[in-house]
């Protein structure tokens, strides 16, 4: 072998498969549609966004010199095609109402890491429970086990965020004052923008548990992880109800199935089999699952922001959607879609490895 | 003695569907069932007992104390309320059960239309296929492609303040019925893959006819199981866009409303019966939608029902 072919033979398994590729160029009609809807929302939306910007005493040439400035003033068709292409460049303009003069895009970048750090936790703590509860329910299906767990899950994804999330507040924090009502750390505790490292300096991640780790500061931390605990409890529970449905249902369908009576049969030990052929095949739609729900994940996440008083994503879509903050709706919205999409390009991916089937 | 065995033929078709016997034998399915029933009688109770103006309007100013616990927390004086009194000294308990009739009111309206939407836009794509397919199809994936509530948010800040919960549930009617035509697209299309659709054709029906009399009657079984679980959500959304202020209007005994002045008012200073009763009644009709659900689908699926036996 000479070394042109083993390095192609190392690139080999990183080169996408042309299934991967013609799943993403499936994606560009889907985001034109995407923009194109939200391109739509803020032209139909009631309000003068010069209105919104000068308020409602600002003179009638002090209004038309923002519509103008805006853009406003252009044929609708070149509008359209400007926005597709600032959207492209993730180019929102300037929130009419967030500290005046801030770009959509960094209060996007400020307040993203918040929102993913908080559907992060939940969804792993929905994998690293919801997973294996469905497992053993489908296993001990009818046993005293399964029903618990079964009704556990159902209640699970009966109750609202909007109400458990408040009655834990009441609970934990104004009765027993062990966890913190709201915010993110506690207030005296300052953090730095930068990290080191080999002594250069670097920007942090915004994730607050992950930024304090990487400052070592070890009283940030668990301040942070104290703050962020109720939160994450409340989304983890409902994502680990979701999971733990699907495993289950997955699970029961794929133990019936003839390969696994085979395995069986070949004097192949239960856990293995299970394992082995059950598993890993039970798992295939739930991944699919996973990627679907993730979408409800993030609207949990928004709701939970709102009860907790986390100024992430959610709050402020939530904000900008009240004082008809067109440019952060947009912005904040594209970008709820776009992270949606990729999630579900990625399950796609993973589906794709895990079953070579889906492939062709 | 004809409708005696009218009776009788009844009752023998009914124990001889599989679906509805495996359905009442569902313990939780009934459960669930129940649950709804008494949701509905309290709903229709609230509608016709209460008076929704005098729900609506804040009682500050008179005799009745605001934010007073349940009557039946500590010496309660003999006017106190079963489920106390907001900060608006409004009577918690008659506006719970109020929220039952705005919850599956709004809710069947919001499940109902896009059902039907879906059903029909699934089908036509379906039975046409080609053009038709595609262009209902793709529609249906650029609005599968936003995360559930945010576009019912964002869809929602197109519609002027004043329609209170009508807006939420055009939001919501968009959101659910992609979900509903991928449904019964995929289910008719196995359904026009039979021979007995060709036949059907073949002997001159109409379109509509083969659509509505054919393809329609076959595809309700995944529909029926679709609506129920979507109800469940449909409640909790219409809720959630209540609660961050973009459905129902201020006063309205609707329950994420009320949930959401309990989390303002009542959070901090522990007045948790602000929270708790709405919040009950809501999260128990989502479980009888999400039990009923659930024993639909298990009634349904044939490979089920062999593992029950």
């Amino acid at each position: 072998m000479n070394w042109t072919q083993f390095l192609f033979r190392l690139v080999e398994p990183v080169v996408p498969p042309r299934f991967v590729i013609k799943r993403l160029l499936l994606l560009i009609p889907v985001l034109f549609g995407v923009a194109s809807v939200v391109f739509a929302i803020l032209h139909l939306a009631p309000g003068d966004p010069a209105i919104i910007i000068a308020g409602q005493r600002a003179s009638a040439e002090q209004l038309e010199q923002i519509r103008v400035e805006l853009g406003l003033r252009r044929p609708l068709w070149e509008q359209y095609l400007s926005f597709l292409w600032d959207a492209a460049r993730f180019d929102f303009g300037q929130s009419y109402s967030i500290s005046r003069g801030n770009s959509v895009r960094s209060v996007i970048s400020d307040r993203l890491p918040i929102t993913l750090e908080l559907a992060i936790y939940g969804q792993a703590a929905g994998i690293l429970l919801g997973l294996p509860l469905g497992i053993i329910s489908a296993v001990k299906q009818d046993s005293l086990t399964d029903h618990v767990t079964r009704i556990g899950a159902l209640t699970g994804i009966s109750v609202p965020i909007f109400w458990s999330g408040p009655l834990l507040i009441l609970l934990f924090s104004t009765y027993l004052d062990v966890f913190p009502t709201s915010g993110r750390i506690k207030s005296t505790l300052f953090l730095p923008d930068t990290w080191m490292l080999f002594g250069r300096e670097l920007p942090l991640t915004g994730m607050i548990t992950l930024d304090t780790i990487l400052l070592g500061n070890t009283e940030a931390f668990l301040s942070a992880a104290h703050h962020l605990f109720l939160p994450a409890v409340v989304i983890g529970v409902y994502s680990t109800a979701l999971i733990s449905r699907m495993m289950r249902s997955s699970m029961l369908e794929v133990i019936r199935q003839d390969y696994i009576r085979t395995a069986r049969a070949k004097g192949q030990g239960a856990k293995i089999t299970l394992m082995k052929h059950g598993f890993r095949n039970a798992l295939i739609p739930v991944v699919t699952v996973i990627g679907i729900q993730f979408g409800t994940l993030l609207g949990g996440a928004v709701l939970t922001e709102t009860v907790f008083g986390i100024n992430g994503m959610g709050l402020t879509i939530v904000n900008a959607i009240g004082v008809s903050d067109y440019p952060v709706v947009q912005g904040t919205v594209l970008t709820f879609a776009l992270l949606f999409t990729l999630v579900n390009l990625l399950v796609d991916v993973t589906y794709s490895y895990l079953d070579p089937r889906i492939q062709q | 003695m004809s409708t005696d065995t009218e009776t009788r033929g009844t009752l023998g078709r009914l124990r001889a569907s599989p679906f509805l016997a495996d359905l009442l034998t569902n313990r939780l399915a009934v459960v669930g069932l129940t649950i709804i029933l008494s949701m509905a009688a309290v709903a229709i109770y609230a509608r016709v007992t209460y008076d929704l103006g005098a729900l609506a309007s804040s009682q500050l100013g008179t005799e009745i104390a605001d934010r007073a616990p349940p009557g039946w927390i500590g010496p309660a004086p003999a006017n106190q309320q079963l489920f106390g009194t907001d900060a608006a000294a409004r009577d918690i308990y008659k506006r719970t059960l109020y929220g039952a009739w705005l919850a599956l009111k709004f809710g069947t309206i919001t499940v109902g239309t896009s059902t039907t939407v879906g059903v029909g836009l699934g089908i036509i794509a379906a039975y046409y296929g080609d053009v038709t397919d595609n262009v209902i199809m793709r529609t249906m994936d650029v609005l599968l492609a936003f995360p559930p509530l945010l576009l019912a948010l964002a869809l929602v800040a197109i519609f002027p303040r004043d329609l209170g919960l009508w807006r939420a549930v055009v939001a919501l009617v968009l959101v659910y019925t992609p979900r509903f035509a991928r449904v019964v697209r995929g289910a008719a299309l196995k359904v026009l893959e039979d021979e007995y659709v060709d036949a059907t054709v073949a002997l001159g029906a109409t379109d509509p006819r083969v659509l509505v009399r054919h393809i329609l009657p076959n595809t309700l079984a995944p529909i029926t199981v679709q609506s129920t679980l979507n109800f469940g959500l449909a409640i909790i959304d219409l809720a959630a866009l209540s609660f961050l202020g973009f459905g129902a209007q201020a006063g309205s005994p609707s329950w994420g409303l009320m949930l959401s002045r309990g989390v303002e008012n009542g959070l901090l200073t522990g007045e948790w019966w602000l929270s708790f009763f709405p919040g009950l009644f809501l999260a128990i009709t989502v479980l009888g939608f999400n039990l009923l659900g659930d024993g639909m689908r298990d009634a349904l699926d044939p490979r089920m029902r062999d593992a029950i036996d």
